[in-house]
């Protein structure tokens, strides 16, 4: 049980942990005490003295050490000034005054001298409205100043902060929370202040310039509008915006946002996303998200985007009506009966799954999963269980990272598994190469590539971490494919289920495995059945072929190959992939934000997505599409509301028993408490007052008991000598079908690039950040050239999704450039 | 020349003053062995100091920002630090750091033409009662003059420029 003290803040009792600061307390209790530079995701600084109050204690007899009374009440020792409640700890008896005279006449001091250099240009700061400092400044301030207007402080008032972020440095009020965010809370320190007293201002001398993925979150905590993103800024009022409940679709740790948008002239009156908000959710993403999220979301007002069916006349993809192309393709997939094969990627919401199963189970053909990261139907047995929050791991608690690359496959969990390792949770990370998480472990394994797996398997048997992982009070396990094909993964998961089994740590809350996918809802696929296909090529020969939300075609030639010699190939898509140019018939799709729906996280919760933004010209859901070509089979399909066909999966998938739309909305009170009235306190993130999500139930925890799964024997291919491995990984920032649109993130892209060792390098007369060409799977690209000691020589990294054809490892040549 | 390669001896050392896990504590000894090469720490330098202590640069310029003993920036030869702070504008620092200036030709924070003397207003150096109060920073190190008049600081500067001569 945590100790509880009770004091006593403007004259109601409040009962509050011990340890709570001041000013938390007042918060529990609905007391607004007005804070800069306090935030409740970070140890206070008391830098500002915003949160000034007269702060009394029961004052001690030191002869009998009882307090001393005076009329029966404790005698209160009132400290001799004001103190900042963001400091002092709360203690039995004490007593605060938030609004008395003196504490009134402190605040307002403040804020009268924050404000003889603050440029007070609201009119055309974009923080104006949603602006701590404007809001403390009508509560709290003097209404006045003393001070000389023409002797403000002035300072530069546009300074870019690398791409993504702009310094207002007469704006700044020096709180330091955006310099403690990167420092405690990202743990990339590349802010900081320069210069002291007036001329302190914030600098970044990071190459390139605020080298963070978390980078945006800075501008959602600053307390006025010093920084803003170069992505809003000057964009809309906060006053003109609407606001929808969303999920981030980049990666698969289901960070809950907010879009707001606004119609616009300047969009040809279209309503349109103006930029993408945290919505807090304590047990997914706390109140943060990282970059790729908050800028990646240009995708949706794309000109590129598929407006109208398409059908191939003549040998030239023409455009047609929805009847058309829906008959045509209902046309082909009836002829090929259980010859078809439904490919579908991890974009899609479980709803437009759970309808492409039913098609595929109406036409008795294969349902696909288009994914190189395998295992998702041991996440199904032992994957987390309801009451799962990363942030209640710790000491005594341990986390395995295996063959993944946390940082740049789904940036929230790294920031949550580094910050458990940071309360003293063991985190053993394994991988061929170094990663971001290093730093943070207290094991690092490292294997030739083709061991993994065995390496998995041994680490039982070594002292420490054999101990770490079997006397672990709790066990979280997170894989991928770092490195691997999907094969290699598949073994890799089987390896870790092992550990997982073996050490019984399953069924029971924040313990368990976790695929980091490559997509928002891959776990939902595995959940509704769809299973990924280690020899797609020869899977998708002599096939009709249905692919919704994949572009096989563009990220493997062989593929690409694969598909022309295929029968016919049907494409539902957001943009003319290359997979759609191979199509007879294309089917353009409304993107998630135009639309409802629900994605299953890694963590296997399901979360409400609600519709942002009109659909974009014909376009129609993904569930609809299906379930209107399934009609033309005969088949039942639900091409209602996304709740209609929700109901019919809950009845339908086990795991799924008992949700509903309307238990997925279902919120509880979260701590710290932020939202609109709250922002001089937790930022401008979104209050979640739409849903939290369920977890999925885990077959273990109802009780079956898991099957050790068998762990394929041999290992995955290896360096040869003479020879190099290219060894597929995954970069956040990359040209992804949902990311390219994104004008801003360009420089972060950046151009496809290999990394090698040094020495392989040298043997090769290459040298860092010069060009090479590359030979990979019968094809050549013109490639970068990095360098990193880390990795084993004979590999070669070659990301995904950058244009080059990399979806096993495979050996690759270096050449000159041209 | 990198600073490993230059003074690889005296690295070592000033690295093994400190326990390897508060290696960053190495950080100021080591500013100014960079600052000893050409009065100010260059961007080279603060990239391979934080390589050094395994910070990022930006926290190396944080602390040459802090502290007006270290510089990020080229400067002349001799820096004057004439303190301007409260008690010592009281007893005329202002106006001592304003005529200093006129009769040298800069701004305040400006550099002689001939690269000789750079003059900085600096907040109190703990010389209060002696203002007007300056501190000059130089190849020979750091020195206080207390009691200033704008003619016992320009002889200081005359001297300095003579000898540079000689040296020539
Ligand atoms: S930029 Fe904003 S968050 Fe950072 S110190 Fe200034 S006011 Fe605070
Ligand atoms: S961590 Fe993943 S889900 Fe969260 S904002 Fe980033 S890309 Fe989106
Ligand atoms: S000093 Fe308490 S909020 Fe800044
Ligand atoms: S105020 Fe100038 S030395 Fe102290």
């Amino acid at each position: 049980m945590t100790e509880l003290v009770t004091l006593s803040i403007d004259g109601k009792q409040v009962t509050v942990p011990k340890g709570t600061l001041v000013v938390d307390a007042a918060k529990q209790a609905g007391i607004d005490i007005p804070v800069f530079c306090y935030h409740p995701k970070m140890e206070p600084a008391g830098m500002c003295r915003m949160c000034l109050v007269e702060l009394g204690r029961p004052m001690i007899d030191r002869a009998t050490g009882q307090p001393v009374l005076e009329n029966g009440q404790p005698k209160i020792q009132w400290a001799p000034k004001l103190e900042t409640a963001c400091t002092n700890v709360v203690s039995d008896g004490m007593v605060v005054l938030t609004r008395s005279e003196k504490a009134r006449a402190g605040q307002q001091e403040i804020l009268e001298f924050l404000l003889t250099s603050h440029p007070l240009d609201c009119p055309v700061c974009d923080k104006g409205g949603e602006c701590p400092l404007q809001n403390l400044t009508l509560d709290y301030g003097p209404g006045k100043s003393r001070f000389l207007y023409n002797e403000k402080h002035h300072a530069e008032k546009h300074v870019p902060l690398g791409e993504l972020i702009w310094l207002d440095r007469e704006r700044c009020i020096q709180c330091g929370r955006c310099v403690r965010f990167q420092r405690l809370v990202a743990g990339e320190p590349v802010l900081a202040f320069d210069e002291r007293g007036r001329d302190t201002e914030i600098i970044t001398n990071s190459e390139p310039a605020f080298d963070s993925i978390f980078s945006g979150n800075t501008t959602d905590i600053c307390p006025v509008g010093a920084l803003t993103t170069a992505d809003f800024r000057f964009g809309a009022r906060p006053w003109e915006l609407k606001s929808a409940a969303s999920l981030c679709a980049q990666c698969p740790v289901g960070c809950n946002i907010t879009f707001n948008t606004r119609r616009e002239a300047k969009s040809g009156g279209r309503v349109v996303i103006k930029r993408v908000m945290p919505r807090q959710n304590e047990e997914v993403n706390e109140i943060w998200i990282c970059d790729k999220g908050r800028f990646a979301y240009h995708f949706t007002e794309s000109e590129a985007r598929l407006r109208q069916p398409l059908i191939r006349r003549n040998g030239q993809l023409q455009p047609a009506s929805w009847e058309e192309a829906l008959d045509l393709a209902a046309a082909k997939l009836k002829a090929a009966g259980k010859d078809a094969l439904i490919l579908a990627g991890g974009r899609l919401s479980n709803e437009d799954l759970f309808n492409l199963k039913k098609l595929a189970d109406g036409l008795g053909a294969q349902s696909v999963l288009y994914t190189h990261v395998g295992g998702g139907d041991l996440v199904t047995q032992i994957g987390l269980a309801s009451g799962t929050n990363l942030a209640d791991l710790g000491k005594g608690d341990t986390i395995l990272v295996a063959a993944c690359d946390l940082y740049e496959e789904a940036p929230i969990w790294w920031l949550r598994v580094k910050q458990a390792a940071d309360r003293g949770a063991t985190l053993i990370v394994v991988n061929a190469r170094a990663t971001r998480l290093d730093k943070h472990a207290g094991y690092v394994v490292r294997y030739a590539p083709g061991d993994e797996t065995v390496t998995l398997q041994g680490l039982l048997k070594q002292d420490k971490i054999g101990a770490a992982i079997r006397e672990a009070g709790n066990l979280l396990v997170f894989y991928a494919a770092d490195g691997l094909d999907l094969n290699g993964s598949t073994s890799v998961a089987a390896a870790c289920a092992n550990l997982l089994i073996e050490t019984g740590h399953f069924g029971r809350p924040n313990n368990g495995l976790i695929g980091v996918w490559p997509h928002a809802n891959d776990q939902g696929a595995w959940e509704i059945g769809f299973r990924p296909e280690a020899d797609l090529a020869a899977a998708l020969k002599g096939k009709t072929v249905y692919i919704a939300a994949a572009d096989p075609a563009g990220d493997d030639p062989r593929l690409a190959k694969a598909l022309q010699d295929a029968g016919t190939v049907i494409v539902q898509e957001l943009f003319q992939t290359a997979t759609a140019s191979l199509a007879e018939v294309v089917l353009p799709a409304a993107a998630y934000t135009e639309r409802e729906g629900t994605f299953t996280s890694g963590e296997r919760r399901v979360q409400r997505y609600y519709p942002a933004v009109p659909r974009w010209a014909e376009t129609k859901a993904d569930y609809v599409i299906t379930a209107e070509i399934g009609q033309r089979l005969g088949l039942d399909l639900e091409a209602g509301a996304p709740a209609l066909v929700f109901n019919r999966l809950t009845a339908e998938i086990t795991a799924f028993a008992g949700l509903s739309y309307r238990k997925l909305a279902e919120v509880r009170p979260q701590w710290p408490i932020v939202g609109r009235a709250d922002l001089y306190y937790g930022g401008t993130t979104y209050e979640n007052k739409q849903g939290l999500g369920v977890h999925l139930a885990a077959a273990a925890s109802a009780g079956e008991s898991p099957h050790l799964p068998e762990v394929r024997k041999g290992s995955g291919p290896r360096p040869q000598e003479d020879a190099l491995l290219a060894v597929p990984v995954t970069k956040l920032y990359d040209l992804g079908v949902t990311v390219r649109s994104s004008v801003l993130l360009e420089a972060r892209i950046g151009l496809p690039a290999i990394t090698i060792h040094p020495l392989t390098a040298e043997k090769m007369g290459l040298k860092a950040g010069e060009k090479a060409m590359i030979g990979l799977g019968g094809h050549e690209n013109e490639v970068l050239v990095k360098l990193d000691e880390t990795i084993p020589a004979g590999v070669a990294l070659v990301p995904r999704s950058m244009g080059l054809p990399v979806s096993a490892p495979a050996p690759l040549s270096v050449g000159k450039a041209k | 020349m990198s600073l490993a390669e230059k003074y690889p001896e005296e690295i070592k050392r000033i690295l093994a003053k400190y326990p390897p896990e508060h290696k960053r504590s190495a950080l100021m000894p080591l500013l100014y062995l960079a600052q000893r090469e050409k009065g100010y720490v260059d961007n080279h330098a603060m990239n391979e100091i934080a390589e050094m202590l395994e910070i990022t640069p930006t926290e190396v310029a944080a602390m040459i920002g802090f502290y007006t003993l270290y510089h990020g920036e080229p400067a002349g030869k001799l820096r004057i630090q004439v303190c301007v702070d409260l008690p010592c504008a009281l007893r005329g620092a202002d106006k001592f750091l304003a005529d200093l200036c006129a009769n040298l030709g800069i701004e305040p924070g400006g550099t002689t033409a001939d690269g000789l003397v750079t003059v900085e207003p600096v907040m109190c150096l703990a010389a209060c009662d002696k203002a007007p109060v300056f501190q000059t920073q130089g190849p020979d190190g750091i020195a206080y003059h207390e009691n200033m008049t704008v003619e016992k600081t320009m002889q200081l500067v005359e001297a300095l420029r003579e000898s540079g001569k000689e040296v020539k």
